[in-house]
């Protein structure tokens, strides 16, 4: 997997592009606890390019999403589509996150 | 009649090889990629427990099977002779609360059972035995056990 970060004035933008499993998991954790301790509060995590994700993945994302909340940030996901929408759909996490059609939506929200 | 069957170390760095070799033979059989795609994540949740819970620590291997019956069913067994273990018999996860109530873990199982059509655990001597069955061409989101509640 690949991470792509790129900083916003309203918000982080995490872009994930390939495959999210046990292995990629904790990539995900260093680049987001290394945007905590650099004192980022809201991210937006962009699905346009990631084509799987597992139960390590969704963890990883409601662990990120757990410490934001303690700290009043918060997760945004965008272009969710395919079967990661439908891993998102099943596990209910649909219902757990503000989730936008597209990025630019997602900024505009904030 | 095609047959698969791979046995490598129980360990996580050896995931992608596991998921790769299943797929490729899986594609190979004409498998649907959208169906390929399910068993990946399917077969990722039960190696991922494996990994990290049937050797305890100590060495091990994990063995895949897979094979295709009555023309339409492929069947994947995935085996291990780690501690006895029934994916089977965990609880359902809460999969309705909240950001603050919900808890971290116990969704690897669930997904499971959303992916494939039948989930069968079986103790076989010292072998954890998984049995995970596909069928080839139905829709989306019918299983076959459905389709035979349907006609029935």
């Amino acid at each position: 997997m690949e991470i792509d970060v790129r900083k916003e004035a309203q918000a982080v933008v995490m872009s994930l592009t390939g495959r999210m499993d046990a292995v990629a998991a904790p990539q995900f954790d260093r680049t987001a606890a290394d945007l905590l301790a650099q004192g980022d509060r809201r991210i937006i995590i962009d699905f346009a390019s990631l084509e799987y994700i597992s139960s390590a993945g969704l963890q990883s994302i409601l662990a990120l999403a757990k410490q934001l909340e303690d700290s009043q940030g918060s997760v945004i996901l965008s272009n969710l589509a395919g079967p990661v929408r439908e891993v998102f759909d099943i596990s209910g996490f649909s219902l757990i996150f503000p989730i936008y059609d597209r990025c630019e939506d997602a900024l505009a929200s904030l | 009649m095609s047959f698969f069957r791979v046995i490598m170390p129980a360990t996580i760095d050896h995931l992608g090889d596991f998921i790769a070799s299943l797929s490729r033979w899986l594609q190979q059989q004409g498998l649907a990629a959208e169906k390929i795609g399910r068993v990946q994540l399917a077969v990722e949740e039960a190696l991922v427990n494996i990994f990290r819970y049937a050797y305890r620590g100590k060495p091990g291997e994990v063995e895949i099977r897979g094979g295709i019956v009555e023309d339409n069913r492929f069947v994947i067994e995935i085996l291990d002779s780690g501690a006895p273990f029934n994916v089977c018999s965990l609880p359902q996860p809460d999969v309705k609360s909240g950001l603050r109530e919900r808890k971290l873990g116990g969704l690897g199982v669930f997904l499971i059972r959303n992916m494939v059509d039948e989930l069968v655990y079986r103790r076989e001597g010292d072998r954890n035995v998984l049995t995970m069955i596909v069928a080839k061409s139905n829709g989306r989101f019918s299983s076959s056990r459905q389709k035979v509640r349907a006609g029935a």
